[in-house]
C-alpha cells in the first residue's frame, strides 16, 4: 500500500495528464486558466497573501519549548525529567518559577486546568500569544490514519500503517514537508504554488526559499527558487567585463546558460538561467526596500533565522515590484538534534526562533500585512519526554507555533497530551488513558496529523477543499467524511 | 541472502592492546615497521607524543612527531577488467582525476606508462604523508599560552585541512579519505570543546591511516574516535540510572543508518530488497537501536595524559586548559557506566555483565559482517568517486571485492578503491556519452583542483584558508564542515522539476540553487585571477617583524599556462586536458579560445594582460557545464 507514494496524488496525475507547465520559471500568462482544462482552477487571487514555514531541524524537544506547567502536569514533567526538589531546576527540567513571566493565557483556558508556558526564552512569541496573534497547536506529527498506541504497536500494518522511517531525521524532515520520505521530490508548499503560479506575474517569485535546498517548496511546476539573506546573488562575470573583456563575459553568459544533452549538465546550467534571468528583477526591487530602513532595520542582529526573515520580510514589502500575490516562503535554523546539553544549547536556539519570529510579525504589521502573512513552526520530530542523561533522544509528535493576523490565537489547537513515559497496559494490551499518547519513553503519539496541520494553513491561502487531496494524499483519512471528527479536517486555528 | 563465506579478520593488537591497522599482504619486514608506526599513529602512546605544554614558539615540532605510518603491498589481479590502461593522454587524465584531486603532465605519463594497477599499487604502497596534528603543532596551533586560545578555536582545523587537501604528496589516500570523511561524518561545525580543531586533525589523520587498511578497524577507530564521541554523543555516555533516564541512542542509530547498513534491507547489487508487494524492508528497527545503544555506554576521553596549565584571564581569575592528548587517545571506560544489562540486536546478542570491550567487538563485528554493508558502503564511494547512478551490477562487483580482497579478507579497503577505479563503468568509454553517468564536482573538490592543478602555495606557509562555507559569496561547502551527520548532501537526493530518469539521484545538486552557482562564480573570479587574501598570513610560530600585512598570501603562478598563453588554442587544449580530461566539446573550446582571441596577445604584452588571458581561460573553463559535470 503505496499511501505516501506521490504518483498517485489526483492534482500531479493531472498535470502529468495534460502536460507539463513551463518549468523555465521564466512568466506564466497572466489568464493562465486552469479551468479551460477541465479542471477546478486555481484561486483567482486579487489580495496578497503569503505562508512562512519556518522550519526547525534537528528535532525540537517541544517538553521544554511548549511547557506543561499546571502543577499536577508540571511535578509529573519534572519527576520524570530529573527537575529538583521544590519545583526547581534539575536534569533536563526547566525550573516552574522560570516559566512564569512566559505563561500563555488563551481565551478559553483548557479543560481539565491544564497549563503551559513557553520556554523562558520565547517572551515574544509567549506576547503575541497572549495578545491573540498566536497559536499553539499541541502534539502534531505526521499520520497516515489515526492511531492508538495499541494500533501503532499492532503488527498488521496494512489496517494500521505508520509513516515510514520513523526517528529518521533525514526522512521525517522530507514526510513534513511532502508526505514521502528521503527522494521526494515534490512538496506541499509547492503544491500550494502550483495553484497560485497563475496569480503572479513571474512565477518564479511563488516559492522562495531563504534558508538551503529542501523538498518543501518544490511543485510539480513551482520551483523553490532560492535568495540568500543578502538579496539575489548578481553573477559579476555575466554582467560585467571579465578580467577587462566584453568578449569573454558574453562567452561566460553563453556558457553557464546554454542548455546541453548530457542531463546533469543541463540540470545546473537551468539553475544559472534562473538565477540570471530572475536576479535583477529582484535586486531592484529589494533595492527600493533596504535592510537599513524600517520596520527591516529592526531584526535583531546575531541572529541567522532573523536574516532570513528579514529578507521574506523586504520581499513581502517589494511585492507589487515582483508582481506577487500569493506566495509560499520557507526559512530555517538547525541545530536543535539536543541529545546533549538540552539545557545550555536550547535557550540560544529559542531566543532566536522567538526574537525573528516576533520582529518578523511586526514588520508585517508596519507594512500592513499582518492579517496576510501566516508564519507556522515545524520540525523533524518532537523528542523523548524521557532524558539520556542531559538530553533528549528522537521521537515524533510535537507542538507548535503559528503566528500572523489572521491566526485565531491566545488558544490551543489539538489535544493536550498526558505526562508520562509509562507502558502501564491490561491483559488485553489496552493502554492506561495516562500512557496511550506515547510509543514509549514519552515519544508524543500525535493526535493531529501534518496533513491536517497543512490543509488548514492551505484552506486559509486560497486552496479549495476539492483541490487539498491532490495536495495532501493521507487527507482523505482524517475528518468527518471519513468518519474521524476527532481528527478534524480544518483545524480552526485560521480566520 | 548471500552467504558469508569469508571470516571477519583477526583484529590485532599492540602492546597495550589497542587495535591497529589491518597491514594485509605485507612483506615482512615491510610490516614490522608499519605496525609500530600504525600502533604509535593511532594510540599515540609510543614516541614521546608531541610536548603538548610546551610553551616554546615553535611548538616542539620535532621532538616527538608522529612516526610515518609505512604504505602497504597489494597485488591488484590482473585479470578482470577491459581497460587495463590508458591508451590516451585524456583517458589517463579522467583516471587521475577520479582517483585523486589533479592530473599533471608528470603523472599522465606515469600512469600511461604503469598501467592503471601499477599506478594504483604504488599509490597505495606510499608512505602515509605529514599528519594534520603535526601540521597544527609545526604552526604552532598547539601553543596552549598563545593568547589567540587556539584551543577554543575551530579555524586551525580549516587551515589543517585545506592544507592537507592542496599540498600533501599522497594525494590518492587523501582523496580516498576525504570521501570517507563524507560517510563516516564528523564535522568542525559541530565540535565544541578545548582543543576541537586538533581533535578534529586526529579523526581525518584516523580516516586517512586507515583508507587503505581494514574498514572493521576503520569502524572501530571511528567509534572510540573523539571527535565522533562529542559529535555523536558517545562521550559521557551511560546507563539507565533506573529513575527513567535511558542511554543516549545518537551514535547506535547513526552508526546503523549512515556508517554501515543503511535503513533498507538491500541485495549485493545495492538494490533495496523488497517484500511481495513491493514495499522496501526495514534492516533494523528501534529496539536495535535502543539495544545497541547500551554497547556504547560508560565511554569518556582518556584524560590519563592530561597536563594542566593555568591560564590567567583579562579582567582577573583563571582558567585551567589540559593538553591535546585526550583528542587523539581513543576513548575508554570511565567509572561504572557501563549497561551491565543484556542488549539484542540484529539478531546478536550481549550476555548481561559482558565486559564493554567484549560488547563492542559483539557490536562491530555483526555491523562489518551484515551483508548490507557491503553494497551500502561501496555504493557510496563510487557515487563519491565516479558517478551518482553506477549499475547495480558496477556495486555489485565492488562490493563482491569488499566481501573479499581476493585473498580471503574482508573489508580491505585498497582493494575496494582499486574496484572502483579500475572497473570497466569508470574507465570504458560507454558512460562519455550517456546522458546520466557522472556526478557534478564538489565545490571544495574544484578549488582544490585548481590549486592543485596551478602549482598554488603558500608564500608564508601559514595556509590559511579558512570556511568557505558561504553559499552567496563563496563556495556553499568546506572540507570536514558538512551541516549535519548527513554530509553536504543525502546519496538519494534528486533535484526537483528533474527531467533525469526516474530512481535517477544526484547528491551534489542538493547544494545546487540559485545563490551558490553564483556564489562559486563570483568567488572563483577573484581567487583565480588574484588568490585566496589572507589577513594576517603569517605562521603562529614564525612571525614576521613587522608581522606580515595582509595580501593574497595562497595565489597560482600559472607557470605553464604563461609559457604558452599567446597561442589561445594551445592553453585551452590543455586546460581541456588537465581539468576535464579533455570532455570539453569542440563547440566549447572554439567558443573559449574566441572569447580569448578577442584580445590580443603577444610575447611582448605586459604580464597583466597576459594573465588575464591565462585566467579568462581558467574561470571559463571552470564555468563551463562539461567541467562541473565530471565523467
Amino acid at each position: 500500500m503505496h499511501l505516501l507514494d506521490p504518483d498517485l496524488h489526483t492534482r500531479r496525475a493531472f498535470l502529468r495528464r495534460t502536460g507539463q507547465l513551463a518549468l523555465t520559471g521564466t512568466a506564466l500568462p497572466l489568464a493562465l486558466n486552469l479551468a479551460a482544462m477541465g479542471e477546478a482552477a486555481a484561486f483567482n487571487a486579487t489580495d496578497y497573501k503569503a505562508l512562512v514555514c519556518v522550519f526547525l531541524y534537528g528535532g525540537n524537544d517541544y517538553a521544554n519549548t511548549v511547557v506543561t506547567y499546571d502543577d499536577p502536569s508540571y511535578n509529573l514533567y519534572s519527576t520524570i525529567r530529573g527537575g529538583g526538589a521544590g519545583q526547581a531546576a534539575g536534569g533536563i527540567a526547566l525550573a516552574k518559577a522560570a516559566l512564569a513571566p512566559t505563561l500563555l493565557n488563551p481565551t478559553t483556558p483548557l479543560a481539565g486546568g491544564r497549563q503551559y508556558a513557553l520556554h523562558p526564552s520565547m517572551t515574544g512569541l509567549a506576547g503575541l500569544f497572549n495578545m491573540g496573534r498566536a497559536a499553539v497547536q499541541l502534539n502534531v506529527g505526521p499520520l497516515v490514519v489515526p492511531l492508538t498506541r495499541k494500533q501503532y504497536n499492532s503488527t498488521d500494518r496494512t489496517t494500521n500503517p505508520r509513516p515510514p522511517q520513523l526517528f529518521s531525521h533525514n526522512d521525517q524532515q522530507s514526510i513534513w514537508q511532502s508526505s514521502s520520505p528521503e527522494g521526494s521530490k515534490i512538496g506541499w508548499g509547492g503544491n500550494i504554488g502550483d495553484l497560485a503560479l497563475g496569480s503572479n506575474g513571474n512565477s518564479l517569485f511563488t516559492c522562495i526559499n531563504v534558508s538551503g535546498n529542501a523538498v518543501f517548496l518544490s511543485g510539480d511546476s513551482a520551483l523553490s527558487y532560492q535568495v540568500s539573506t543578502g538579496g539575489a546573488v548578481a553573477i559579476n562575470s555575466v554582467k560585467n567585463n571579465v578580467y577587462g573583456s566584453a568578449a569573454v563575459k558574453a562567452a561566460m553568459a553563453t556558457l553557464v546558460q546554454q542548455s546541453r544533452t548530457n542531463l546533469l549538465e543541463n540540470e545546473y546550467n537551468r539553475v544559472t538561467t534562473r538565477a540570471v534571468t530572475a536576479e535583477s528583477q529582484v535586486t531592484s526591487a529589494l533595492l527600493a526596500n533596504p535592510a537599513t530602513n524600517p520596520p527591516f532595520s529592526s531584526f535583531p542582529a546575531n541572529n541567522p533565522l532573523a536574516d532570513q526573515l528579514r529578507m521574506v520580510a523586504r520581499l513581502i514589502a517589494a511585492r507589487s515590484a515582483l508582481g506577487a500575490t500569493r506566495q509560499v516562503f520557507m526559512v530555517s535554523i538547525g541545530g536543535f538534534d539536543l541529545h546533549d546539553n538540552l539545557i545550555a544549547q536550547q535557550p540560544t536556539l529559542l531566543t532566536r526562533v522567538s526574537e525573528a519570529m516576533t520582529a518578523f510579525y511586526n514588520a508585517t504589521a508596519t507594512l500592513g500585512v499582518a492579517d496576510k502573512v501566516t508564519a507556522f513552526t515545524a520540525s523533524d520530530f518532537g523528542r523523548t519526554l524521557a532524558s539520556n542523561g542531559d538530553g533528549s533522544d528522537h521521537g515524533w509528535g510535537g507542538h507548535h507555533l503559528m503566528v500572523g493576523g489572521a491566526v485565531k490565537g491566545a488558544a490551543f489547537y489539538g489535544t493536550p497530551p498526558p505526562v508520562s513515559v509509562g507502558d502501564t497496559r491490561d491483559s488485553m494490551g489496552n493502554y492506561a488513558p495516562v500512557d496511550q499518547w506515547h510509543v514509549g519513553q514519552g515519544r508524543l503519539l500525535p493526535s493531529t496529523s501534518v496533513d491536517q496541520y497543512a490543509a488548514t494553513l492551505a484552506r486559509w491561502f486560497g486552496v479549495a477543499d476539492s483541490e487539498l487531496a491532490g495536495i495532501l494524499p493521507n487527507l482523505s483519512h482524517f475528518g468527518a467524511a471519513a468518519g474521524r471528527p476527532d481528527y478534524p479536517a480544518d483545524l480552526g486555528f485560521m480566520l | 541472502m548471500s552467504e558469508l563465506t569469508v571470516e571477519a579478520p583477526q583484529i590485532a593488537t599492540n602492546a597495550q592492546g589497542k587495535p591497529i591497522a589491518e597491514v594485509p599482504d605485507l612483506a615482512p619486514g615491510l610490516k614490522a615497521i608499519s605496525i609500530a608506526a600504525a600502533a604509535s599513529a593511532l594510540a599515540a602512546c609510543g614516541g614521546g607524543g608531541e610536548d603538548a605544554t610546551s610553551t616554546s614558539a615553535t611548538g616542539g615540532v620535532t621532538a616527538g612527531t608522529t612516526p610515518a605510518v609505512g604504505g602497504q603491498t597489494i597485488t591488484l589481479p590482473a585479470m578482470g577488467y577491459a581497460f587495463p590502461a590508458p591508451s590516451t593522454d585524456e583517458q589517463a587524465a579522467r583516471f587521475l582525476l577520479q582517483a585523486q584531486f589533479s592530473a599533471s603532465d608528470a603523472e599522465i605519463a606515469a600512469v600511461r606508462a604503469e598501467g592503471y594497477a601499477g599506478w594504483l599499487e604504488r599509490q597505495v604502497a606510499q608512505p602515509y604523508g605529514p599528519t594534520g596534528w603535526d601540521w597544527l603543532n609545526g604552526q604552532g596551533y598547539g601553543d596552549v599560552l598563545n593568547t589567540a586560545n587556539f584551543y577554543d578555536n575551530s579555524y586551525p582545523g580549516d587551515y589543517m585541512i585545506w592544507n592537507q587537501l592542496m599540498a600533501a604528496p599522497d594525494a590518492m589516500r587523501k582523496r580516498m579519505a576525504l570521501a570517507l570523511s563524507e560517510f563516516f561524518v564528523v564535522s568542525l561545525s559541530g565540535l565544541n570543546f578545548s582543543w576541537r580543531s586538533h581533535a578534529m586533525a586526529h579523526y581525518w589523520d584516523t580516516l586517512a591511516a586507515h583508507a587503505f587498511g581494514n574498514y572493521r578497524n576503520l569502524l572501530e577507530a571511528v567509534t572510540l574516535n573523539v571527535a565522533m564521541g562529542y559529535y555523536l554523543n558517545t562521550k559521557g555516555n551511560k546507563k539507565a540510572d533506573g529513575k527513567g533516564s535511558q542511554p543516549d541512542e545518537n551514535y547506535a542509530r547513526e552508526v546503523m543508518q549512515l556508517f554501515t547498513i543503511g535503513l533498507n534491507q538491500l541485495n549485493p547489487d545495492g538494490t533495496a530488497r523488497t517484500d511481495g508487494t513491493g514495499k522496501k524492508l526495514d534492516s533494523y528497527s528501534a529496539s536495535d537501536v535502543s539495544n545497541l545503544a547500551q554497547v556504547f555506554t560508560g565511554y569518556d576521553v582518556d584524560q590519563s595524559q592530561n597536563v594542566v596549565t593555568v591560564i590567567p584571564q583579562t579582567g582577573g581569575g583563571t582558567r585551567n586548559v589540559g593538553n591535546t592528548a585526550f583528542a587523539r587517545l581513543p576513548m575508554v571506560q570511565t567509572g561504572n557506566n557501563h549497561s551491565t544489562g543484556a542488549a539484542t540486536f540484529l539478531g546478536a546478542s550481549v550476555a548481561a555483565n559482558v565486559p564493554a570491550k567484549d560488547a563492542l567487538k559483539i557490536a562491530l563485528d555483526t555491523l562489518f559482517n551484515h551483508p548490507n554493508t557491503a553494497p551500502f558502503f561501496c555504493r557510496q564511494m563510487i557515487q563519491r568517486l565516479v558517478t551518482s547512478n553506477p549499475s547495480p551490477a558496477y556495486v555489485a562487483r565492488v562490493a563482491a571485492v569488499f566481501a573479499n580482497n581476493g585473498a580471503g579478507v574482508r573489508g580491505d579497503l585498497a582493494y575496494v578503491f582499486a574496484a572502483i577505479l579500475r572497473d570497466d563503468e569508470a574507465r570504458g568509454p560507454d558512460g562519455l556519452s550517456q546522458p546520466e553517468f557522472g556526478k557534478l564536482r564538489e565545490p571544495m573538490l574544484r578549488l582544490v583542483q585548481w590549486a592543485r592543478t596551478f602549482g598554488v602555495t603558500s608564500a608564508l606557509g601559514s595556509w590559511k584558508i579558512g570556511d568557505l562555507s558561504n553559499a552567496g559569496t563563496q563556495l556553499g561547502q568546506s572540507p570536514l564542515r558538512s551541516p549535519s551527520v548527513f554530509n553536504f548532501f543525502r546519496p538519494g537526493y534528486v533535484p526537483p522539476s528533474t527531467a533525469l530518469s526516474a530512481g535517477a539521484v544526484a547528491p551534489e545538486f542538493q547544494l545546487v540553487n540559485e545563490s551558490s552557482v553564483g556564489g562559486y562564480l563570483n568567488y572563483m573570479q577573484g581567487v583565480i585571477l588574484n588568490g585566496i587574501y589572507v589577513n594576517a598570513p603569517d605562521r603562529p610560530n614564525a612571525p614576521s617583524t613587522p608581522p606580515a600585512p595582509g595580501g593574497y598570501d595562497i595565489k597560482a603562478p600559472y607557470t605553464s599556462e604563461l609559457a604558452m598563453v599567446t597561442d589561445a588554442a594551445a592553453l585551452v587544449q590543455r586546460l581541456n586536458k588537465l581539468m576535464c580530461a579533455g570532455q570539453l566539446s569542440a563547440a566549447t573550446q572554439t567558443l573559449i579560445v574566441s572569447a580569448l582571441n578577442a584580445t590580443a596577445v603577444t610575447a611582448a604584452s605586459t604580464d597583466a594582460v597576459k594573465r588575464n588571458r591565462v585566467c579568462a581561460a581558467v574561470l571559463m573553463v571552470m564555468a563551463s557545464a562539461e567541467y562541473l559535470i565530471q565523467k
